[in-house]
């Protein structure tokens, strides 16, 4: 009964990450599209949040990459996930408030890291995994990102620069549809899936099957899919105004190059099984979009505070993950621990939303 | 030490194709939106001839486009 009640409460959370994970990201696909009047903000996050919800049935490659890659599965126990889990789920608030795009992903892996540290030692962590499939590609993402925008909007100007805006725009505006329309696909095909392997990693340790038979039941794929796209459509707001206005001033030839830039560097590296942070990727691309323009168009101090963002990610969900491990355990090894912290967080998340409705605001909006 | 975590080779193909393709889509839907525009212009000044050269262009890169958003999609599928 016990471990039935913690399995609940770990799905239950890695849900609650993955709505997190939506609003979050919902800027990578929306915020050009926004800032760029390209679709009406409304518009934009149902059209990101319907095909997050599609492109989470595409693949399970990154569920298979989060539940065997970077923790070894037989050591993962179901509160060592629970409690990189709400490391994560904090994290991404905290970026969230601030209007920071960092990775979901990272913040995900650093929580779970971060507890199995604490609860079974280096042992327990698949360091080479953790280089190969996560610093690695977090130093490549956004400068790659960076120089295909940058170069891809010089080049579109050298060819439509001299021609009339309004006809230009238009054209821009319209190919941001279909560029939009990729990252929101893409972004559903990689970040619902780290909540799938996350479940999955909990199913393993409740016992339902092994490491050996890895899988991911369709309940899992659903209700992972239907998570993020709710998350998607409540809108980051915040990180959709830092991405969309507050990096460079963008017009739709910029939007364009950075998500055509940024789009071309998910695929790539998805081709050729090469994991990437979307947020890395299309904030490198938006930056290089500038750039490409004149270096002193980007906004170089916002630019800082989301690098700092970046490398702040891992060890700062580590340090959560394993923070609220410990916690866990004061109450000891069964099912008390993880019920009275997510008693804790439901009522801390309760107070802080609950506070924003009263005063009129939405939950996921700037202010 | 790079090479022990990771394979520089498929590095160096991901920077390839995505320069390519990122640089290549840009490149391709402004000369569509060039080519649109130019067969407006021209249209409306009452140069067919050079309208319809226009226009086709705009239209092949439109189409080259769609081959590469078809391409994405495929390439979404396969990592299933």
């Amino acid at each position: 009964m016990g471990k039935d009640l913690i399995l609940v409460i770990v799905v239950a959370t890695a849900l609650t990450f993955d709505f997190t994970n939506g609003f979050h990201d919902t800027a990578n696909a929306v915020a050009t599209l926004i800032s760029t009047r390209a679709l009406s903000p409304r518009l934009a996050v149902t059209m990101s949040a319907v095909l997050n919800f599609v492109g989470a049935f595409v693949s399970i490659k990154v569920a298979t990459t989060v539940g065997k890659g970077i923790v070894e599965a037989g050591s993962a126990s179901t509160t060592i996930v629970f409690a990189g889990l709400i490391g994560a789920i904090a994290w991404n608030l905290a970026t969230w408030y601030f209007g920071l795009p960092s990775s979901s992903s990272h913040a995900l892996i650093g929580g779970v890291v971060g507890a199995a540290l604490a609860a079974e030692g280096a042992g327990a962590v698949n360091g080479s995994g953790l280089v190969e499939k996560v610093l690695v590609p977090s130093l490549v993402a956004p400068v790659l990102a960076l120089v295909v925008a940058a170069i891809a909007i010089a080049t579109a100007y050298r060819v439509v620069g001299r021609m009339r805006p309004g006809p230009v725009g238009r054209g821009f505006r319209l190919g941001q549809l279909i560029t939009g329309s990729m990252q929101s696909f893409a972004h559903g095909t990689n970040d619902a899936q780290k909540t799938m392997g996350i479940i999955v990693l909990a199913l393993i340790a409740h016992g339902d099957f092994t490491a050996a038979d890895f899988h991911v039941p369709s309940w899992v794929k659903i209700s992972a899919a239907s998570a993020i796209a709710l998350g998607t459509y409540a809108g980051g707001w915040r990180i959709i105004r830092t991405m969309g206005s507050r990096i460079i001033k963008m017009d739709a030839a910029q939007g364009f190059a950075a998500q055509g830039a940024g789009a071309s560097v998910l695929l790539a590296a998805a081709h050729f099984g090469f994991p990437l942070s979307t947020t890395h990727v299309i904030s490198g691309g938006v930056m290089g979009a500038g750039a490409g323009k004149r270096l002193s168009a980007v906004r170089w101090g916002v630019a800082g505070n989301i690098v700092a963002a970046w490398i702040l990610t891992l060890p700062a969900a580590a340090t959560g993950g394993a923070l609220i491990y410990g916690l866990t355990r004061i109450f000891g090894t069964g099912v008390t621990g993880p019920l009275v912290v997510s008693i804790a967080a439901v009522g801390v998340l309760a107070v802080i939303f609950g506070r924003r409705l009263a005063e009129g605001r939405t939950l996921t909006a700037e202010g | 030490m790079v090479a022990t975590l990771i394979d520089v080779n498929v590095l160096w193909k991901l920077v390839a194709y995505s320069l390519a393709g990122g640089i290549g889509v840009t490149l391709t839907f402004s000369i569509a939106i060039y080519g649109a525009i130019r067969f407006v212009d021209l249209r409306r000044d009452g140069h067919p001839v050079f309208a319809g050269a226009f226009g086709a262009l705009a239209g092949v890169a439109l189409a080259a486009v769609a081959a590469a958003v078809v391409w994405a999609v495929s390439i979404l599928a396969e990592k299933s």
